[in-house]
């Protein structure tokens, strides 16, 4: 038999005489069934169009350091990017056909067509494409959501603040006005903030308050609070305490004489309302009058 | 008759084509070694990037050798590779009268070979994988690993053995 006769078999390269002589020996039937096995195997999934839209944006971002010689053909570039980047957003938004959102004091649970679970806190919405999912897992979301995504593809949340990738893991992600958190209880998921990509391995988060970044670890626990109808805050301005406990009460809240920038830190209760008003309330040193749906926190005067 | 104008990478699109016809072949590649669909990921866009911006000093019949060695050097600035998990293609062993001790034994062994192909020397797995996933010849092989197609048969006939021996517990 001559020199590395396996891979000549292989690749159909044996003369007659040496088949036969292989065809006798007594692994060649195993050979044969490793030729069959590898032949079903697949190799793993390539978004490519995506491949070469993330390329693109790179592209764009680095196009500004090359000097070009041919003033007319950077005019054809940017045309051509503008024009990319409308069929891109007409392709996307064509897609986002399925959507699901919740009410102040409402809450919702979606299974995707994989099986990934989404729970939906209050005053947030999801859009995502039913009928495209198999070849992309891509959710816009506005508000406060938790994933647990199936093991599979690249999933991507995206949102107004910034873009958030995994392929199988739990995590929480919040978007509210000014306020941006991203918290990961499984995994490794990926973060992008201002063109920055930020690696969060289980058990950190990472929270921008007014386009300041933070990271922080998240307590132990495995999931977020408020799947056990709880709000939880560490240092965070007031303002975003309040804002939650409106969304999750549906009361209208109104303040006097309080600095709302002040840091919370503490829980409430998203089912028990006059609780949570103390919750509240009471380490910030404040008062609070409840009429009908509205709800006044003021400064104790000495 | 051969194209006189020679074309040029910068062009959007000799560089879209490109893309098209390497970006599966460059991730599947660095995906046999590393194992890590993400990292792959990274290293296509990484690997592209580096052609587009020095595409005035790249031949367009270049261009592909080009990219696998800057995805190679990409690749050794890495230090441990994780496993390779790979799939097979849905119902190409779906006969449905098997015994389920067949269908078992089936199973057995496609797990086997998994290990296997885990536990091959990284040169040998990317080569036995590129060609049989791939589908690429042993020249175009050789190519990207920049080694002679002699050495690439040698890799591919020590995979064979392997292999064989690692499944059947040799």
């Amino acid at each position: 038999m001559q020199e590395n006769y396996l891979a000549k078999w292989l690749n159909n390269e044996l003369s007659e005489e040496e088949v036969v002589k292989f065809k006798e020996s007594k692994e060649y039937a195993s050979y044969v069934k490793l030729r069959e096995a590898t032949d079903n195997l697949v190799g793993p999934d390539f978004d490519m169009a995506k491949a070469w839209e993330d390329l693109n944006k790179q592209k764009a971002s680095k196009e500004s350091k090359v000097v070009k010689l041919n003033p007319f053909k950077k005019y054809l570039s940017i045309a051509a990017a503008i024009a990319l980047i409308f069929t891109a957003t007409f392709l996307y938004y064509g897609t986002l056909n399925e959507e699901v959102s919740t009410q102040y004091a409402e809450r919702a649970e979606i299974v995707l067509p994989d099986a990934s679970e989404v729970q939906l806190n209050a005053d947030s919405q999801i859009s995502y494409s039913k009928k495209n999912w198999d070849n992309k897992r891509n959710i816009a979301l506005n508000g406060e959501a938790y994933f647990k995504v199936a093991k599979g593809k690249r999933f991507t949340v995206t949102t107004e603040n910034g873009t958030v990738t995994v392929l199988g893991t739990q995590f929480n992600v919040e978007n509210r006005k000014g306020y941006f958190e991203v918290a990961c209880y499984e995994g490794l998921v990926s973060v992008i903030y201002n063109k920055k990509e930020v690696k969060l391995p289980a058990g950190n988060s990472l929270v921008v308050i007014n386009g300041e970044v933070q990271a922080l670890e998240i307590p132990n626990i495995k999931e977020p609070s408020w799947i056990r109808n709880e709000s939880n805050f560490k240092s965070i301005p007031l303002k975003y305490v309040l804002d939650e406990f409106q969304r999750q009460f549906n009361l209208e809240v109104a303040t006097q004489n309080i600095d709302t920038e002040q840091l919370f830190t503490g829980s409430f209760s998203n089912t028990n309302k006059d609780l949570a008003l103390q919750s509240i309330s009471t380490p910030s040193q404040m008062k609070y009058k409840l009429e009908g749906n509205k709800v006044l926190f003021y400064a104790e005067t000495p | 008759m051969k194209a006189i104008k020679e074309e040029h990478v910068c062009e959007d699109k000799v560089y879209a084509s490109i893309f098209s016809t390497h970006s599966k072949t460059v991730f599947n590649y660095i995906y046999y070694k590393f194992g890590n669909e993400e990292k792959a990921y990274d290293v296509v866009q990484e690997a592209f990037i580096k052609l587009w911006e020095n595409c005035s000093k790249v031949a367009p019949d270049k261009a592909k050798s080009y990219v696998y060695t800057i995805a190679n050097n990409l690749y050794l600035n890495v230090i441990k590779a994780e496993k390779v998990r790979l799939k097979y293609a849905p119902g190409t062993n779906a006969v449905v009268n098997e015994s389920p001790d067949f269908i078992m034994e089936e199973q057995e062994y496609k797990e086997k070979l998994e290990r296997a192909l885990q536990a091959l020397p990284e040169n040998q797995r990317t080569t036995f994988l590129l060609n049989r996933i791939d589908g690429k010849k042993y020249a175009e092989i050789a190519d990207m690993e920049g080694v002679s197609v002699k050495a690439i048969e040698k890799r591919m006939h020590l995979a064979l053995k392997t292999l064989r021996e690692k499944i059947e517990g040799i």
